[in-house]
């Protein structure tokens, strides 16, 4: 075809032009997207291949040991690739050369130095990272705060446990407070700074992982299995929020299993626990307000003589059965939610234009199979969206005219 | 198509067909199963660029959940037992009589009944696609996501899947038993263990971990079924069964093999680097046993798939993670020390050669980074793995396959594939290769866990993600010269003749395409290079030059 | 058409494409040596299996665990399977019969060989028809595929021996039809060596699964 197949130098030379040529574009297409900044934009290539600043006591050792094994990686790197391109530069054929290079076999001392060498390089990453995972492992007799984290499809859930508790007894103390909401300012897993922090994991259904990528950790949530681990959030952290994100496969709603966790200085802990604990005992389940609608009749049973229409939605299998609903302007109405979703919590929440919007009403979240019946306020004629607090991924649109 | 020269007869047409279903010669068979795996490789190509297209953006734009979850299932189960470990099989299939002097291999009937399975398991496995959902659960299809739940949302996709699986996996059994015999008992006079191509030695390994590793995997597809569909409880803790052991018994087939997927690609490797530096490949008995290393050593590392699982003795396979590195290691400096003070020639094989050394590399590194369990604990099931698999199976697999295709081409057909079109393909693949996985290290990192549809405008992941998908298709564009060239080379491609490449070994002794039973006669065998001492002449004194 | 010359030829007999290069290299056959590479993947196969027992028992607090449907409660008893025992004993015979028809025919004596597998393949019938036997009982007692893990393994272990079991009647009859055929002589019997393994196989199976789930002391 174009060259033949003996051609030297000329076209190692096309080649590599071309892979240049193009990897400088690919570079500029990169710094476009980036910013146009092709400093910042390498500066902030360097810093991607690091893992975030660690959070946790055992965190910051695991970066250490990041440190040391990316060093020898980048290395290994140039040192390998240093070689191959040399051997490419400086061993092509000439044009016409039909000469045969020494015909060399092997040499014993080298293969015992490039076996050895690596041995060494291999065994001393092993000792660091054994060292580490004894520190990152521990588990302490007496931690300072016991939580444990239900996993389910597809929802965190965190209960704050008393002092004693014991995960090994049968059956385990009852919680002091249970968090619903995996994230968000008033929902998911609030951790005292500073303080030894020991969480259980628990999975009711399939396998599911506990990831904080600013922890530089992860464990599985196992079925029939208990998993415990520890950690103590750096008190320089305090009033930080960090993203937390289940990393197993768990089926289709996978992605939305989110979860914040929000770091407080010890005392502010403690405060927000025991008023959590209070709030909880002073309303031990909110019922819902007000007679399930009759099936008959809605407009006359009514308690407010001008009560809406009654509108009903189910969910199964983490989806709502109807898309679209439809309600009256400036009338208040009733929304009969039957969430069918065995130990999956659920609710409706509405919100003005698009799921981004302000939120207008938030109905309470349960878990299934249960319903509740929803008293939503008059709404102004307009396009809304509903959706599950839990699962965002739930979506609907409400027309009220 | 008005000539009548184009119009074969029926008759005609009928027996060329007739003749390639019933083949027992290892040479068609070899052509069909990569054929086959080409099919395939495009099928799942095209999942992957769905992946790629949903990912490059935040929100869901083309699939739904369940979707997604059905694509990347099926992108890897098909990438990896109906492209990468078939080809392999192909490669071998086609090479391994040839290389040892054997007319074929030896249970010729057996080999087309291990080929036919492919296609019938493949249809298996993807056709829950129309039967209302493929597997979603993932390739791994852990328990009890894979147990019939509604959340799960695995149908009778799941089953199709175990049924397909378990036919490929008998269908890999019987070629592996095939090759094994073939290579024991078919050498040629002359051809001692140590004179074999490394290529041959490889799939001597390889088939090893095939017969010893596969049927495991077997019986956790059964268990797996029986729990599904017959009420049992290997591994549904919900019915008395254990979520880890589906686990230790996947892994341990599924770590061997990966080296199923990349000792072969490694002999080819060591076959066209020799003959494009006119050296010998630098210490071949080192090579062969660091190859036998790495098998031995790819039965004790399954647990470094279980890291974060908390079920496991963390440092022993740690340790053997870690030591599996120092064959990896010694192979590196062989490949390197052959090309040094050799005369290099850069043909296409070369190239694919070049890229497969220059990017393994870089999977074998982040792999080797992950072996120190606390950095696994920061970067597992997120996308540095994927980054991290697919520098092995890409980087490493899919170049050496792409090499050993523009190698073997001539033999196969008697035409050489154009060099033009084979570098234009080379460059693009090169490029977008690094383009599409090199970001993923940085969005592992970050915190971006794998098999997810969407993730959040703020998480910072975008950019990368763009880049991932631009990537992604530019590697779909470095299929087309391929195809084109295949196309155009078939029919107008420059007659290769026997040895186009001055090559080493004994398939270059034939004609192109070889005989039936392949040889009229051999020549004889005294060193690893029978085609080389032909050409050159016997080295006066056998023993090997060793230089100090 | 030297593929289907070669598709008339059975796979047993040295094709002449393997008889090429076949002579170059002695030892085992290529037939026997294939059978014995496939007896590594079977024992692999059941390597998976037997480790998900073991897997399972170690888990189990009680095992056998308690019998639901017995009355007082009390766990499953295995012993008292009426035919395990003969079918144990018959099983281990036939792998000597197998033997001696090896035997038989390596020393040419046809008459012995075919006596001596007709034997084998008759006992491989009855182990199957006793299995079956014990099957019934066990379901009247109330262990099922499905009744938890205890009954899961027990059937899927001797379920899939059983399969095996029956693949090597069928090995078994396909010699002895060959045999009276007189196909095999004492230069030509690959077919029976291989058939034999494969049995003897199946034989070392049932010893292992045997101890396993009869001998072996329950706990809890």
């Amino acid at each position: 075809m174009a060259s033949s197949p003996r051609t030297g130098r000329s076209s190692v030379a096309r080649i590599a032009v071309t892979i240049g040529v193009l990897s400088v574009i690919a570079l500029v297409a990169i710094t476009i997207i980036a910013g146009a900044d092709p400093l910042g934009a390498g500066q902030h290539f360097v810093n991607g291949l690091f893992p975030p600043v660690a959070v946790t006591d055992r965190g910051i050792r695991v970066r250490e040991l990041y440190g040391y094994v990316f060093a020898v990686a980048v290395f290994l790197f140039f040192l390998v690739e240093g070689l191959i391109l040399w051997s490419v530069v400086r061993y092509r054929r000439k044009p016409g050369d039909d000469t045969l290079p020494p015909q060399i076999h092997g040499n014993a001392i080298a293969e015992i130095v490039w076996t050895a060498v690596p041995a060494i390089v291999v065994a001393s990453i092993f000792v660091f990272s054994w060292q580490t995972l004894n520190v990152v492992d521990a588990i302490s007799t007496q931690p300072q705060t016991k939580i444990r984290a239900v996993a389910g499809q597809f929802q965190w859930q965190f209960e704050y446990l008393p002092a004693d508790y014991d995960p090994a007894a049968n059956p385990p103390k009852e919680p002091l407070y249970t968090q619903l909401a995996p994230t968000g300012d008033d929902g998911g897993l609030v951790v005292p700074a500073g303080r030894t922090v020991q969480l259980y994991l628990f999975s009711p259904d399939v396998i599911h992982a506990f990831y904080v990528p600013q922890f530089l950790f992860k464990r599985d949530v196992v079925p029939g299995r208990l998993n415990t681990f520890e950690f103590t959030v750096n008190e320089s952290d305090a009033g930080g929020t960090f993203r937390g994100q289940c990393a197993e496969l768990c089926g289709t709603g996978h992605r939305v299993m989110l979860f914040d966790v929000h770091a407080l200085t010890g005392a502010d802990f403690d405060a927000w626990l025991q008023q959590k604990i209070t709030e909880a005992n002073a309303s031990p389940s909110p019922a819902p307000s007000g007679a399930p609608a009759p099936s008959g009749e809605p407009g006359a049973s009514g308690p407010p003589p001008a009560a809406g229409p009654t509108l009903q939605i189910s969910a199964l299998n983490v989806a709502y059965d109807v898309a679209t609903l439809e309600a009256p302007a400036d009338t208040p109405f009733k929304i009969e939610f039957d969430n069918q979703d065995a130990s999956i919590q659920h609710n409706v929440a509405i919100h003005e234009g698009s799921i981004g919007g302000t939120e207008v009403f938030k109905g309470e979240i349960f878990a299934g199979p249960d319903k509740r019946t929803y008293d939503v306020p008059a709404l102004k004629a307009g396009a809304y969206e509903f959706n599950c607090t839990v699962h965002p991924n739930m979506t609907g649109t409400l027309t009220v005219n | 198509m008005a000539t009548t020269a184009l119009h074969p007869t029926a008759q005609g047409y009928r027996s060329t067909l007739y003749e390639w279903v019933t083949t027992t010669d290892h040479k068609k068979i070899g052509i069909l199963y990569l054929v086959n795996s080409f099919l395939f490789f495009f099928i799942a190509g095209i999942m992957a660029l769905l992946v790629r297209a949903e990912l490059a953006a935040p929100g869901l734009q083309f699939v739904n959940d369940l979707t997604y979850n059905e694509l990347f299932t099926m992108h890897a189960s098909v990438m990896i037992f109906l492209f990468v470990i078939p080809i392999l099989a192909g490669f071998g299939n086609y090479v391994v009589p040839l290389m040892i002097g054997a007319p074929d291999m030896a249970f010729p009937r057996i080999n087309a009944l291990s080929f036919w399975m492919l296609p019938l398991g493949g249809i298996l496995l993807m056709l829950g696609f129309v039967t209302g959902g493929a597997a979603a659960a993932g390739w791994t299809s852990y328990s009890p996501l894979a147990q019939d739940r509604p959340l799960g949302m695995t149908g009778p996709g799941e089953d199709l899947w175990i049924v397909g699986l378990i036919l490929i996996g008998t269908s890999s059994i019987l070629g592996a038993i095939n090759f094994l015999v073939t290579i024991f008992k078919m050498r040629a006079p002359g051809m001692t263990l140590f004179r074999m191509p490394i290529v041959v030695w490889t799939v001597l390994v390889t088939a090893v971990l095939v017969v010893m590793a596969t049927p495991v995997f077997t019986s956790a597809l059964i268990m797996l079924f029986i729990d599904r569909n017959l009420g049992g409880s290997f591994f549904d803790p919900a019915n008395g069964g254990d979520a880890i052991l589906y686990q230790n018994v996947f892994w341990f087939y599924s770590h061997p093999a990966v080296y199923v997927m990349i000792l072969i690609a490694m002999g080819i490797i060591s076959e066209v680097l020799p003959v494009f530096s006119r050296k010998p490949l630098f210490g071949y008995k080192a090579f062969v046993f660091a190859t036998v290393a790495i098998g031995a050593i790819g039965f004790t590392v399954w647990a470094h798939h279980m890291f974060t699982t908390g079920a496991v003795y963390l440092p022993f396979f740690s340790l053997m993670t870690a030591l599996i590195g120092v064959p990896t290691g010694v192979k590196f400096f062989n490949w390197i020390f052959t090309m040094w003070r050799g005369k290099l020639t850069f043909s296409t094989p070369l190239l694919f050669a070049l890229g497969f050394l220059s990017m393994f590399l870089l999977g074998g590194i982040n792999g080797a980074m992950t072996a120190a369990v606390p950095v696994d604990f920061a970067v597992h099931d997120t996308y540095f793995i994927v980054a991290h698999i697919h520098y092995v199976l890409f980087g490493g697999s899919v170049f050496g396959i792409m090499a050993g295709l523009y190698y073997w081409f001539p033999k196969m057909t008697g035409r050489m594939l154009g060099e033009g079109l084979g570098k234009i393909q080379f460059v693009l693949m090169y490029v977008g290769f690094n383009l599409t996985f090199f970001p993923m290290h940085e969005l592992g990192l970050a915190g971006m866990p794998r098999r997810i549809s969407d993730y959040s405008s703020t998480a910072g992941w975008t950019e990368l993600n763009l880049l991932a998908t631009i990537g992604g298709f530019t590697i779909a564009v470095s299929m087309l010269p391929l195809l084109w060239n295949v196309f155009v080379s078939l029919r107008t491609g420059k007659i290769a003749g026997d040895d186009p490449w001055e090559g080493n070994t004994l398939e270059w002794a034939t004609t192109s395409p070889p005989p039936p039973y392949n040889f009229d006669h051999l020549p004889e065998i005294r060193s690893e290079r029978p085609v080389f001492d032909l050409r050159h002449g016997p080295k006066p004194g056998s023993a090997p030059t060793v230089e100090h | 058409m030297s593929s289907e010359q070669q598709a008339l030829t059975t796979t047993t007999d040295h094709s002449p494409v393997a008889g090429l290069a076949h002579d170059a290299r002695g030892g085992i056959s290529n037939v026997v040596l294939g059978m014995l590479l496939f007896i590594t993947s079977e024992v692999m196969f059941f390597a998976g299996l037997f480790a998900a027992y073991f897997n399972v028992r170690a888990n189990a607090a009680l095992w056998p665990p308690i019998n639901p449907e017995s009355v007082p409660p009390e766990p499953f008893h295995l012993a008292i399977l009426p035919l395990v025992g003969p079918a144990t004993v018959l099983l281990i015979l036939s792998s000597f019969t197998c033997q001696f028809a090896v035997w038989a025919i390596r020393r040419g004596d046809r008459t012995a060989f075919l006596r001596n597998i007709g034997v084998t393949f008759v006992i491989g019938v009855t182990f199957l028809v006793m299995q079956a036997i014990d099957y019934v009982e066990l379901g009247r007692e109330g262990l099922t595929l499905s009744s938890g893990p205890y009954g899961t393994t027990y059937f899927t272990l001797t379920g899939f021996h059983g399969a095996h079991v029956f693949a090597g009647v069928i090995m078994l009859g396909v010699v002895l039809y060959r045999g009276m055929a007189g196909q095999f002589s004492a230069r030509h019997h690959d077919a029976v060596e291989a058939a034999s393994l494969y049995w003897h196989f199946v034989d070392v199976v049932w010893v292992l699964l045997f101890s396993l789930l009869y001998l072996l002391p329950g706990k809890g």
